[in-house]
């Protein structure tokens, strides 16, 4: 699942940082990159079902804790 | 870059498509139980002053999108920083609803399914729209609307028979906090959502078109939820208040003469659709957003990417169903006051102190030029 979900990136890669490099977009590049760099990171993380943290929970605190009742 | 332009008529379809959304299955009105319809209508008319504020501040920056009047307004730091609040708001509101759909579908048509290849799937097709522009959505939205409008009154008139109206009665039989507090859900999920659009309707044609198509658009749209929340009362009385998705079951009561039965996939496919158009619609000013604060050529460009992480997003966004029903109805109300109210507040107070400043610096600017 993870060396597809490679390929699919590597693809994706190929289809969308090409065009952008070849019309010198360096800004639309950069942010691409980033982007496709976090993407990566995410896929690769629930490949390996890595329990990730939501950030529902802070948020559910942070207005309970403002409320202070059970929001 | 081309700049993007929609009509009239395409802006109040794409906001009542976008309000529906998700509610139609969920629903409306938090603990209220019969009182639901009355809570609808108090977070309707609540909704109508807020919605004036969203309409003001797009007519005195017509043909400017959210992210160019917070620069405009607050300077280029300041600005960037309420772009990107906002970025963040419509991309959480986008992994919502791919979550919705996912649990919506898995739970009720395919069990079987991992509900990630459920979610991936509408978020693709979800990129694929806003890929091709907001012209495109707005065709999408004003050519499904007749039909979707034509699937819930079918619906709605099929299920006459099943309707008990005393399921309905005692009127006003919660207590008024029970109903002031689902009337607040009802403001913020859906009617408030329309924030949202202040990303969307600066390719409106002309001044007057932004509080058309707001005022239109969630008006509609109220009305449809209203009549689809009494419905589901009236057919499902108690019941309907402890069913995660009470649309489904109460169309799935429908049977007339014995041949004309499980037309619930009706509600699913009027979800689907609906949910596809809002997801679109957040993603769309998601990457407008993130555009404009890089300075960035297209939106286009990190689309794909954007509408990625938001799926991913919406596999951990929740532990499960009665985690994603709790936040809907008890935390989200409280967490999008912020965007829905405060943010545009402010942004309305500067912008009508600014205004006529702005204004002559622009006629100065284009003396000169």
């Amino acid at each position: 699942m993870c060396i597809l979900a490679f390929f699919i990136y590597a693809g994706l890669a190929i289809y969308e940082f090409v065009p952008l490099y070849k019309e010198k977009r360096w800004g639309d590049f950069a942010a691409n990159a980033v982007l496709w760099t976090i993407s990566l990171t995410i896929v690769m993380l629930l490949c390996f079902n890595v329990d990730l943290p939501s950030p529902q929970i802070p948020i559910q605190k942070l207005i309970s804790s403002i409320l202070g009742k059970q929001a | 870059m081309r700049k993007e332009y929609i009509t009239d008529k395409e802006a109040i379809c794409i906001i009542i498509i976008f309000t529906i959304g998700s509610t139609l299955i969920l629903g409306i009105g938090g603990e209220a139980k019969n009182d639901r319809w009355i809570s609808g209508i108090i977070g309707l008319v609540l909704a109508l002053p807020v919605i004036l504020v969203y309409a003001r501040i797009q007519t005195i920056f017509q043909g400017q999108d959210l992210f160019d009047i917070c620069i405009l307004l607050m300077g280029k730091i300041g600005g960037r920083i309420i772009g990107g609040i906002y970025v963040w708001y419509a991309f959480h509101l986008g992994a919502m609803v791919i979550r919705n759909f996912g649990e919506f579908v898995n739970v009720v048509v395919m069990p079987e399914t991992p509900m990630f290849i459920l979610m991936l799937t509408i978020g693709l097709v979800a990129i694929l729209t806003v890929r091709s522009g907001v012209e495109v959505i707005g065709r999408i939205c004003a050519y499904l609307l007749p039909i979707l409008f034509f699937i819930i009154i079918v619906v709605q008139l099929l299920a006459i028979p099943e309707m008990r109206f005393n399921h309905i009665k005692p009127v006003l039989s919660n207590s008024f906090s029970v109903i002031a507090e689902g009337a607040y859900s009802t403001f913020s999920f859906p009617f408030a959502e329309s924030v949202v659009f202040l990303g969307v309707l600066y390719s409106l044609k002309t001044k007057k078109s932004a509080y058309r198509a707001y005022y239109y658009g969630v008006l509609l749209a109220g009305l449809i939820i209203i009549t689809i929340t009494i419905r589901n009362i009236a057919v499902l009385g108690p019941l309907g208040t402890s069913l995660y998705f009470p649309s489904h079951v109460a169309v799935s009561r429908i049977s007339v003469g014995e041949f004309l039965q499980r037309i619930e996939v009706t509600v699913a496919f009027v979800f689907a659709v609906a949910a596809l158009i809002k997801i679109s619609i957040c993603l769309f000013v998601a990457a407008k957003g993130i555009s404009k604060i890089c300075n960035l050529y297209d939106y286009r460009s990190i689309v794909i990417q954007l509408g990625l992480i938001m799926t991913y997003f919406a596999q951990f966004i929740y532990k499960d169903i009665m985690k994603m029903v709790e936040w809907a109805f008890k935390t989200y109300p409280y967490y999008a006051f912020p965007f829905q109210v405060v943010l545009p507040m402010v942004i309305w107070i500067i912008s009508e102190i600014k205004k006529n400043k702005l204004t002559s610096q622009k006629q100065v600017t284009g003396s000169k030029g």
